[in-house]
């Protein structure tokens, strides 16, 4: 599961980023397309209103001018009194578009004596019929298609009007005043008026649609619906009714700005019809009013749809994307997985381990390459390292073994002469290294006389070692009881000089002890001067002919000093492993507190003293790695005893 | 420790500080080999900044001394700590090496 955690990790960022790129991206489409339909749904309803009017204005403006026209006529008398009627049947005939067409005269305009006279001409089947419009029971002057412009004195549109047992059609009327010469006079003459079916407006205002529900309707001056969708409202119904039918009182409103003949675009909320765009605009002719109807939703419908196949393409794009990620990246990473189970194999010691295969990526190749390259270093440091350490393994035996022969060379039994009770005799050796340079020696010469040596090779570790050993061989293979100290030290320090290439040297002392009578012979070649202890009480050290190491010159001619040991008395030898014994600080152990340790022990047996001294120096490096070797020897002398 | 020479009238003067001991006489036995190449008449060990000086580093001493006396040349140790000068004493390498207690003095004692 471990690769599936990484890889949902990346996934869930990928995932997380994608659909916010994705939501901005289309909020930001989204945004500007809804602006953008509103736009161009505001041009369109305006397009539409507007084109419609065009079309209407088409057919109602040639309209009018036969009414003009004839008005000129009769006011220029081109048209002879008896020739009326004839001419106004063959005008209806000659234009389709006009149902019916009267002349009605004021009394005494058409002729003096006439008081009414209305010539009507009107289409019957496919024939014009032509009757005189007046009787006694259509008075035509209390009509509002005659009294209105006639009061007005100018052109006027009747309301929509459905002229039953005549036309069959809903009809509307133009009239028109027009006026005459009298007696040099213009006066008003009389109305002219054509009946035009209103079947054609409605054809050209039905034709409008928008989308599923969008319609156009036409409301007269009094807002009867000239024409709408729905056909029982027509010349039944006002937008007023309607408004109050539908409890809409925003719709009376509108209906209100339409008669007042304002062009707007008003959005309502209608119950049957929902959100809707209503523009209007008034026919400059009939000044009628025309609405077109967008609704809404509809408007929308398209970029809704788009919307949600959009959405759907995005939710399958996301899954494909999230499949095909998972899909990469488990490919991709699963060669982690085998990394990590051969590591813990190459981690167990199993060099041969077979790395996996890891595709032609380059992090993985790099990787690839990287595990191999530790492999092969680790197998290669593992053998070098197995071959070192055993090398080591031999070299630390070896030199084991060495020290053992080393520690073999100098005597480690005490008491050493339990034969002997006039001396005691104590010595340690501690190497710093598994070999050392130090070396101390003691035997008897003869049955009275013991012979004892402290000596330190410059430098440590297997050369002092060697140079240790040779002087230790040399000095037993030359003391003999019949040289003296001077002699042993001067012929040790010959055969050492010779070919002394690397200027090793050996700062040695030796001494000779008769114990019968306590002289002490002795001679130091450079070596620290040893202490002697008097009385277990007055301690100081040996004053000492300065005289150089051995192995340096090997003319050089030692010289032998002696001095009388009283019963009782002590000598401390040591190496300057003791007296310059340094603490972290570098700090000597020093020859002031040498004395010191020794005169605090002075009264203590030569292996106590050791001992004593042992710790002192322990205390005071504290623990700091001991530098350099450290031997002491300490002899007590008791003088003749009598047993 | 820091081992600096330059070159005097009367030869090479080198001054030491610092200690030598075994973990570094080496070091001291190479820098006082180079100058054996130049084959100068007379080295002057100036010892005054020689805190501490182990066998290994006499050891050393003991090879210049015996290279320059074989060429007929001169080593000449001053200004020494009395802590060193002790440590020559008590091994008896005061009397193989020319020691003196000034700069001045030493400068003097000139190679013949």
């Amino acid at each position: 599961m471990r690769t599936n955690r990484l890889s949902f990790k990346i996934i869930i960022r990928i995932l997380t980023f994608t659909i916010l790129l994705g939501a901005s991206i289309f909020s930001i489409y989204y945004y500007y397309s809804r602006t953008e339909i509103e736009k161009s749904a505001r041009e369109n309803a305006v397009f539409l209103a507007e084109n419609t009017i065009k079309k209407i204005e088409e057919v109602i403006r040639p309209a009018e001018m036969i009414p003009n026209n004839l008005s000129w006529m009769l006011e220029s008398g081109s048209i002879p009194k008896d020739s009326i009627l004839p001419f106004l049947a063959k005008l209806v005939r000659n234009n389709p578009i006009i149902y019916a067409s009267a002349i009605a005269f004021e009394p005494g305009v058409f002729d003096s004596d006439v008081d009414a006279y209305a010539p009507y001409a009107y289409r019957k089947g496919d024939g014009i019929e032509t009757i005189d419009l007046w009787s006694p029971d259509y008075n035509y002057f209390i009509m509002d298609w005659y009294q209105i412009p006639a009061m007005l004195k100018t052109s006027y549109w009747s309301e929509p009007y459905y002229d039953e047992g005549g036309a069959d059609a809903l009809l509307s009327t133009y009239s028109m005043p027009f006026y005459v010469d009298k007696q040099g006079e213009r006066v008003f003459g009389g109305i002219i008026t054509i009946d035009i079916s209103l079947e054609w407006l409605t054809e050209i205002v039905r034709s409008v649609r928008i989308f599923e529900t969008g319609y156009a309707f036409l409301i007269s001056r009094a807002g009867v619906y000239v024409t709408h969708p729905e056909v029982n409202l027509i010349k039944n119904h006002t937008i007023f009714t309607r408004a109050d039918e539908l409890n809409e009182p925003e719709l009376r409103t509108i209906g209100r700005d339409m008669i007042r003949g304002e062009q707007a675009l008003t959005s309502i909320d209608l119950e049957h019809l929902g959100y809707v765009w209503i523009y209007h605009t008034q026919l400059p002719s009939t000044r009628w009013s025309l609405g077109v109807v967008y609704p809404h939703k509809e408007m929308f419908a398209g970029l809704h749809k788009l919307t949600l196949t959009i959405i759907l393409l995005t939710i399958f794009g996301l899954a494909l994307l999230l499949f095909l990620t998972i899909r990469i990246i488990n490919h991709q990473i699963s060669p982690l997985a085998k990394f990590a189970s051969s590591a813990r194999s190459i981690a167990s010691g199993d060099f041969k381990t077979e790395l996996p295969h890891v595709g032609n990526s380059l992090e993985m190749q790099d990787l690839y390459n990287s595990f191999d390259y530790m492999k092969k270093e680790l197998a290669q440091y593992i053998a070098h390292l197995q071959e070192t350490t055993s090398a080591k393994e031999k070299i630390e035996s070896e030199l084991r073994i060495a020290k053992e022969i080393q520690m073999g060379m100098i005597p480690h039994i005490f008491p050493p002469f339990p034969d002997l009770p006039e001396i005691d005799l104590y010595a340690t050796l501690l190497s710093a290294k598994e070999v050392g340079g130090d070396l101390y020696d003691f035997f008897l010469l003869d049955d009275s006389r013991i012979c004892f040596a402290i000596g330190d090779v410059s430098g440590k570790g297997i050369p002092a070692s060697l140079f240790m050993a040779v002087t230790r061989t040399l000095l037993r293979s030359t003391a003999d009881k019949d040289k003296s100290t001077a002699e042993i030290v001067t012929s040790i320090n010959k055969t050492l000089s010779l070919n002394n290439e690397s200027n090793m040297f050996v700062t040695f002392f030796l001494g000779i002890l008769d114990i019968q009578n306590g002289v002490l012979k002795y001679c130091n070649a450079g070596h620290n001067p040893p202490i002697l202890i008097r009385n277990k009480t007055d301690v100081r050290f040996f004053n000492i002919t300065k005289a150089i190491p051995v192995g340096l010159f090997e003319m050089y001619e030692y010289t032998e000093e002696s001095i009388l040991i009283d019963p009782t008395d002590q000598i401390f030898l040591y190496t300057d492993g003791l007296s310059e014994a340094e603490d972290v600080d570098h700090n000597l152990f020093g020859d002031e507190y040498l004395l010191e340790v020794i005169r605090q022990n002075a009264s203590a047996s030569p292996r106590s003293m050791i001992e004593a001294a042992t710790k002192a120096v322990a205390d005071h490096v504290k623990g700091h790695t001991q530098s350099d070797d450290l031997t002491m020897m300490s002899i007590n002398y008791y003088g003749k005893r009598n047993l | 420790m820091n081992i600096t020479h330059k070159a005097i009238e009367q030869g090479i003067r080198v001054a030491i500080e610092g200690r030598i001991d075994t973990t570094n006489y080496n070091e001291f036995e190479q820098a006082m080999n180079l100058l054996f190449e130049e084959k100068t008449k007379a080295i002057y060990l100036d010892c005054s900044g020689l805190s501490y000086i182990s066998s290994s580093g006499l050891r050393v001493f003991l090879t210049v001394q015996k290279k320059m006396m074989a060429t007929g040349g001169k080593f000449l140790l001053f200004s020494m700590q009395p802590t060193i000068k002790e440590i020559f004493d008590i091994s008896g390498f005061s009397s193989i090496f020319s020691i003196f207690d000034t700069e001045e003095s030493a400068l003097q004692h000139s190679p013949v």
